[in-house]
């Protein structure tokens, strides 16, 4: 990516931050051990992992063994369902993985709003006896829509205690995904009231391929990859020392800049879109207009093809995304779009604009008015 | 104004067609043709990414853009085509097929209903008053692939890139600032791309091993993996080791036989008289007389007495034998800079 670019696809993924690679960079080279090796350096370098892992785990309130290192989001989430297996109660808004993974377990999936919202009363509805995992993300990745993880929590300790009061012994936990949150929300896992939370390293300007599964010391997980026993034998592989360094950085970095950093960004959001709606007042913005995550704004223009704006803008250096169909995809309109009922129409025309840490006024000033010249000029070109 | 409908594939020539067509006033729209999208073992297949190059630069050049999917009849017109031809033991060209069955036919129809006047593509040839004319770049002139196309669908077709060299193109849409003017040209068959005809026949024929005879001493020389993927004149890829280089001068389907030689000469490498059959001429079958002919793509004209039997079967007597003419191949006969048609070597 050249200066020149405007970046608005931080819900994508996140530039690595110096720092963060700074703090990486002599795990590469000369601190390279093999923490499980049995000489002095490597233990000096086991200490740190675990010292990283710490941190990192401090970070939303929780202990470091009570962590698993995993090779990014989808895996933690793999790991977090696959352990508990079902009846698994989750949205139609979430992410593939969750989806994915929970439609290999008997499963329930409850309907968000139209605002992308999930209420808990539509979750108390779809427990059942047997159900053993609820799993809704902290925030939606396409409307940037926040969740009310307290009151669903709520709802799964009322399951507990009901079950403990006829002496059924069949736990349920609450697992959320909350790698659109961290570093803009507040992720401490005992305030949410999860038993098991994601992370997600690329998306706090940390490195790729780097998360973490955290469950509460009453959960019992299931490898879902076996070997020499690493992370307590929950999975194994030679652990990534320079990604959890860089890792435990990157969101101890994030958590000291949040609330100034999500003040900013809310600020930056709203003026993009106030400008926006102003040059479009067809326009639709979607997502819960009060509990939306700061630095996103998913906006529709009827009628116009998404993957043409996205090329516009491209070739003036704006990069988006779209969530809707492409050209090579036909028929696979974003699920999430779907589910809140959004016309086909509206759909399509749909842009995900997601700030961050490259995002400053006159950059998404500049942004705002190349869009709106280019939804201009497409919404000409149709009306030919 | 007219309104041209223009294949583009992604690629430089179609891109600058497009905005050729678009500077000249056509009130123009972009078409990606939709014709294959199979991966083959070890290369994907770059459709998406090649409509999403399309669609860019009808993004820039401001005009609309559309996805013809015609891959159920291009599979059933053009690659079954082609596999019952290699069967047969013939040595055919889909791409030939690919424009008298899908470009200039099931496009030109689809585009012609959805209200085109007219249809383009980056080929590089030329059309005067419904008649093909060579390219001006001779080195690039692909009046090959064309000359089954009808004279009637060429009086609804613009190749504006048949005045330019290829290295001007380059240069035209470099100037133009086109999002695919770097863009490496194609190679190959399109969809057998990079992994050649041999990997992809075998996706759909089963490899049975056969002998390499030595067709003059009729002894066995080693082994092959099917008969189906050796054509006359080939070289390499023939397991037989050390010495001269073997060239395949025959095979046997039934027998799975290859037979090969080291003699350069062989007559059967060589031929003097072709016959073609499953002829079409663009417009009216030519008078006998001397021609000049082309047996494969960019190979040089070489003349030829044509004669044309009571069937509208060809006969071409040459004055210099052409070298390793397959049958399934086809020979496209040229009256100076115009291509008359051609037919499929018997």
């Amino acid at each position: 990516m050249n200066e020149e670019m405007i970046y608005l696809d931080h819900a994508a993924a996140t530039p690595l931050d110096r720092r963060v690679l700074e703090a990486m960079q002599p795990y590469f080279t000369d601190l390279f051990f093999n923490p499980s090796s049995p000489y002095a350096p490597a233990l000096a370098v086991r200490r740190e992992y675990e010292s990283a892992k710490q941190v990192l785990a401090s970070t939303f309130g929780a202990k470091g063994d009570e962590l698993v290192i995993t090779a990014g989001a989808t895996e933690s989430i793999n790991l977090a369902l696959g352990s508990i297996g079902g009846h698994i109660v989750t949205a139609n808004i979430e992410h593939h993985a969750v989806l994915a993974a929970a439609r290999q377990y008997d499963h329930t999936i409850v309907s968000s709003d139209k605002r992308g919202f999930i209420e808990s009363s539509v979750v108390r509805a779809a427990i059942r006896p047997e159900t053993r995992l609820v799993s809704i993300a902290l925030a939606n990745n396409e409307v940037g829509t926040v969740q009310p993880l307290r009151d669903i929590a709520a709802v799964v300790r009322e399951e507990r205690a009901r079950r403990l009061a006829l002496g059924d012994t069949t736990p349920i936990y609450l697992h959320s995904d909350a790698s659109q949150g961290a570093g803009q929300l507040d992720i401490h896992a005992t305030r949410l009231g999860v038993d098991l939370l994601t992370l997600n390293a690329g998306k706090v300007y940390g490195p790729k391929q780097v998360g973490l599964l955290w469950a509460a010391s009453h959960v019992r997980l299931k490898p879902q990859i076996v070997g020499g026993g690493q992370e307590r034998g929950l999975r194994s592989g030679t652990e990534n020392v320079a990604g959890v360094i860089g890792f435990a950085r990157a969101m101890e970095l994030a958590e000291s800049h949040r609330k100034f950093e999500s003040d900013r960004l809310r600020n930056l959001r709203d003026k993009l879109q106030a400008r926006l709606v102003a040059a479009f007042p067809d326009a639709i913005v979607s997502g819960h207009a009060k509990r939306r995550l700061p630095g996103h704004l998913h906006i529709s223009f009827p009628k116009l093809d998404a993957e043409r704006l996205v090329f516009g803008l491209e070739m003036r250096g704006v990069l988006v995304a779209t969530g809707s169909a492409c050209a090579a995809n036909k028929g696979t309109r974003s699920h999430v779009l779907t589910a809140i009922g959004l016309d086909s129409s509206v759909a399509d025309g749909s842009l995900r604009l997601s700030l961050g840490h490259l995002s400053n006024d006159e950059n998404t000033k500049k942004a705002a008015d190349i869009i709106i010249e280019e939804v201009t000029r497409e919404r000409e070109r149709t009306r030919r | 104004m007219s309104k041209v409908y223009v294949g583009m594939s992604g690629g430089v020539d179609s891109s600058l067609t497009a905005a050729l067509l678009k500077e000249q006033g056509y009130e123009v729209t972009g078409v990606y043709m939709k014709n294959w999208t199979e991966d083959l073992p070890g290369m994907k297949c770059p459709w998406a990414d090649d409509l999403a190059d399309a669609k860019r630069v009808a993004v820039q050049l401001g005009i609309d853009f559309k996805v013809f999917d015609f891959e159920k009849e291009y599979k059933h017109k053009v690659v079954d085509y082609m596999i019952e031809e290699y069967k047969l033991g013939r040595t055919p060209n889909p791409d030939i097929m690919c424009n008298q069955e899908v470009k200039f036919k099931l496009f030109l129809e689809a585009a012609i209903e959805d209200g085109a006047d007219l249809i383009a593509t980056g080929h590089y040839a030329r059309v005067k008053d419904g008649t093909l004319l060579q390219a001006v770049d001779t080195n690039k002139d692909q009046t090959y692939f064309l000359y089954r196309v009808t004279g009637e669908a060429l009086t609804k077709t613009l190749f504006p890139l048949g005045e330019y060299t290829k290295p001007t193109v380059r240069e035209m849409a470099k100037d133009r600032g086109l999002f695919t003017a770097n863009k490496k040209d194609s190679q190959g068959i399109c969809f057998v791309g990079k992994v050649g005809i041999r990997d992809f026949l075998s996706q759909y024929v089963e490899q049975t091993p056969g002998d390499v005879i030595d067709k003059k001493t009729n002894k066995l020389l080693g082994h092959h993996d099917g008969a189906i993927f050796y054509t006359l004149g080939q070289r390499h890829g023939l397991d037989v080791g050390g010495g001269l280089p073997y060239y395949v001068v025959g095979k046997s389907m039934e027998k799975n036989e290859v037979y090969v030689t080291t003699d350069l000469n062989d007559n059967t490498l060589w031929r003097e008289v072709i016959k073609l059959s499953s002829v079409h001429w663009i417009n009216n079958a030519p008078a006998s007389g001397e021609y000049d002919i082309r047996v494969r793509h960019r190979a040089p004209l070489k003349k030829a007495q044509l004669s044309i039997d009571e069937n509208g079967d060809v006969t071409l007597q040459l004055i210099d034998p052409e070298r390793a003419v397959a049958s399934g191949q086809s020979v496209v006969i040229y009256d100076g800079d115009v291509c008359l048609g051609g037919g499929i070597v018997a």
